[in-house]
């Protein structure tokens, strides 16, 4: 049901006159792309600063809370950037990335990455105070900033593999990747 | 006298020794002179070579290397951009500059060193293609410059003195052209695949 809804919404999407044009220009849709790559440099970058900061490997003498208040704007500023990019990515390829496989797990490890944020802040808040000069920070935190590694890790190469069309809905016929991908037409065909 | 004048200005000598290098490479064709010898080395190095051979046979593979060359130029990114924006004073205004640039050497090491990796690989995969390109080129010789004024000019100008010492101009024009050559490196490199 989900998935025929998301297809629909999708051919809804690519018969936008917009969405047409984007993909239709060869340095529109490179400009996006190239945009959306180089922000990681800001957004993930900063955000890899912090985590490494917590568990001790980048300036250890400076405190932990400062680094992430000073790298907290860059970092907005990224994300803001990532997604504004991302969904026009989207918008321009919409049945394309809806029924890829790999953006569907990159859409949830960013759910969970951002789950994971919203914890980690709150520990941060209330964890504020005596371990802000140690090199490095108390075991939740520390938690926090690994899993934040790895679910982001995760999301930039999931996000690397959406080109690649390894479990295409046309180059599979496993049903439980047809149905995770979202491909209504092959798996009705079946 | 002559050998104090040349350690007071040794950073400056090299940068103008290099640049009238490559001067001399240009006027004397030397470049076009080694290019074609290249290209049966960069057909080896998809061919033959053993990360060419798994760059070319297992997709899955030179896509997740690919992922690691992304994570490991955000992390270079974000070292740079942490520094560099330190030393025009945006950010971390309440942290010493000096600490920001010896703190995030290490990490801006890893990175360097993890990008070239997996750059190698990632190059070998598609040898062939990028030997023709333009923009492959273009990224190569920036990231020489780039990586050179790192190690050779930046690094050791920011950490032979407190920087109030140092003039606060050349400290923002350092700080200017360093964001500049890592983004040219990380736009190039976009840039390769869309070519």
């Amino acid at each position: 049901m989900i998935n025929e809804l998301l297809l629909q919404f999708a051919h809804w999407m690519e018969a936008q006159e917009y969405s047409q044009m984007l993909v239709a220009g060869y340095y529109s849709y490179s400009w996006l792309e190239a945009t959306h790559v180089l922000t990681l440099m800001i957004s993930i970058g900063s955000l890899f600063i912090i985590d490494f900061r917590m568990l001790g490997w980048v300036m250890p003498n400076v405190p932990a809370s400062t680094i992430a208040a000073r790298l907290h704007k860059p970092m907005i500023i990224g994300f803001v950037i990532m997604f504004i990019t991302g969904a026009l990515l989207v918008y321009a390829k919409p049945v394309e990335t809806i029924q890829s496989l790999w953006f569907r797990m990159k859409m949830i490890l960013l759910l969970l990455a951002f789950i994971n944020a919203w914890i980690f802040n709150n520990r941060l808040k209330t964890a504020e105070g005596n371990w802000d000069n140690d090199p490095v920070a108390p075991g939740p935190l520390r938690t926090g900033a690994i899993i934040s590694l790895v679910l982001w890790c995760g999301v930039v190469t999931l996000g690397r593999y959406i080109p690649y069309d390894w479990v295409d809905c046309t180059n599979t016929t496993n049903t439980t990747i047809l149905w995770a991908a979202g491909c209504v037409d092959q798996l009705n065909a079946l | 006298m002559l050998g104090s004048i040349l350690s007071q200005y040794a950073r400056s000598l090299a940068v103008l020794a290099i640049f009238l290098l490559m001067v001399l490479v240009e006027v004397l064709d030397i470049r076009d002179a080694i290019y074609p010898g290249l290209e049966s080395f960069f057909n080896w190095m998809n061919q033959s070579s053993w990360i060419g051979v798994i760059g070319t046979t297992y997709g899955s593979v030179y896509a997740t290397v690919e992922a690691l060359h992304l994570l490991s130029m955000a992390v270079l990114g974000g070292t740079v951009l942490a520094t560099d924006l330190r030393l025009l004073g945006i950010i971390f205004k309440d942290v010493p500059s000096e600490t920001l640039v010896t703190g995030t050497h290490k990490c801006f090491g890893w990175a360097l060193l993890m990008a070239i990796l997996t750059g190698i690989f990632c190059a070998a995969g598609v040898a062939n293609k990028v030997y023709f390109m333009e923009v492959f080129w273009i990224k190569m010789l920036v990231l020489i410059a780039g990586s050179c004024f790192m190690l050779f000019i930046k690094q050791p100008l920011l950490t032979s003195r407190p920087h109030t010492q140092i003039n606060p101009w050349t400290i923002r024009l350092v700080a200017v052209t360093s964001m500049l050559i890592w983004f040219t490196v990380a736009a190039n490199g976009r840039w390769i695949g869309f070519s």
